[in-house]
């Protein structure tokens, strides 16, 4: 009983650098798999995807938010609720495009690359990757298409790492054949 | 200011090796080499009594006219040695200690790189980098 008390003030804590660990020897293996930066990042692209319409799921049954009105809500929600709840950080939302339909999220220390340095020569990489690919695949799930890169990448020298989300169209749900 | 840092695998080949530039290198090459037999003395002498934990510092491990050669060893037997000049008398053992500390954690640091294999040469500019800030 007594250490279940001792390990529930930092079970994240150690969670963490094992999360880290672990994303890190994935992205290790892949790159020694595939031998082609582009090809990992489309690989983690899609394992972020697969991950992503699993995860919106669980973020709104714990979160309980409502639909949102507009894109501005949907960047208010990812920032605040969305990354905070998965990863414990809250990324800076700036950047936004005239229309509306474009945003920018600001993240300074990534707990996915904590310790990562990239190797000579494979400076296409984008070791987080599969952020991009789970933002895209959870907000499918809520009808918006969405566009997800990486801008820069504190692993590749720039000062700050920023994702750009690009909205391209509301998804409407297919009427079924057979049906009026 | 240490003179000469340097790191050994277990298998006892040098992972990273840095000396001040100015002074012949090979010297110290081989300073950091015979260090290793003294190094490999003071952690057999414990294994005898193993119910004492061994210490990671060694301290002092010899001292030549010019130099004073201080060694540290962590538990998966990777070493650390760090030589000074016999003149710089003004850097005390909790200086060096804390010299150690910081190398010990830089090096973790750099194993949980996951594009670094235990084993091969250190290229980490990181570390690299700590390592010039202490000479």
């Amino acid at each position: 009983m007594s250490r279940q008390t001792a390990r529930a003030g930092d079970p994240r804590k150690v969670n963490g650098e094992l999360f880290t660990l672990t994303y890190g020897a994935l992205v290790a293996q892949l790159l020694r798999d595939y031998e082609d930066d582009e090809e990992v990042n489309k690989q983690l692209e899609k394992m972020g995807y697969n991950i992503g319409v699993r995860l919106i799921e669980d973020f709104l049954a714990r979160s309980n938010t409502s639909r949102c009105n507009d894109f501005r809500e949907t960047s208010d929600i990812i920032s605040r609720l969305g990354f905070k709840m998965y990863l414990g950080i809250t990324p800076v939302i700036s950047n936004w495009s005239p229309a509306g339909d474009e945003f920018s999220l600001l993240i300074e220390n990534n707990p996915l690359s904590d310790f990562v340095e990239l190797p000579e020569g494979h400076t296409a990489l984008n070791y987080s990757n599969i952020l991009c690919g789970v933002l895209k695949g959870a907000l499918e799930m809520v009808q918006m298409d969405v566009d997800v890169w990486f801008v820069q990448d504190q692993l590749k020298g720039d000062n700050i790492t920023e994702i750009r989300l690009k909205f391209i169209k509301r998804l409407d749900d297919a009427v079924p054949a057979g049906e009026d | 200011m240490a003179v000469c840092v340097a790191v050994i695998a277990k298998e006892n080949y040098p992972l990273f090796i840095k000396t001040i530039p100015t002074e012949n290198e090979l010297k110290f090459y081989y300073t950091v080499h015979t260090s290793l037999d003294v190094v490999e003395e003071k952690v057999s002498v414990v294994g005898k009594n193993n119910n004492e934990l061994r210490e990671l510092y060694l301290g002092l491990l010899y001292p030549t006219e010019d130099y004073k050669v201080y060694g540290y060893v962590t538990n998966t037997k990777v070493k650390f040695v760090i030589v000074v000049e016999s003149s710089n008398t003004s850097l005390r053992d909790n200086e060096i200690r804390s010299m150690f500390r910081k190398l010990h954690n830089s090096y973790v640091d750099m194993l949980c790189n996951p594009f670094y294999t235990p084993g091969e040469p250190i290229t980490s500019k990181t570390f690299e980098n700590m390592v010039l800030s202490m000479m």
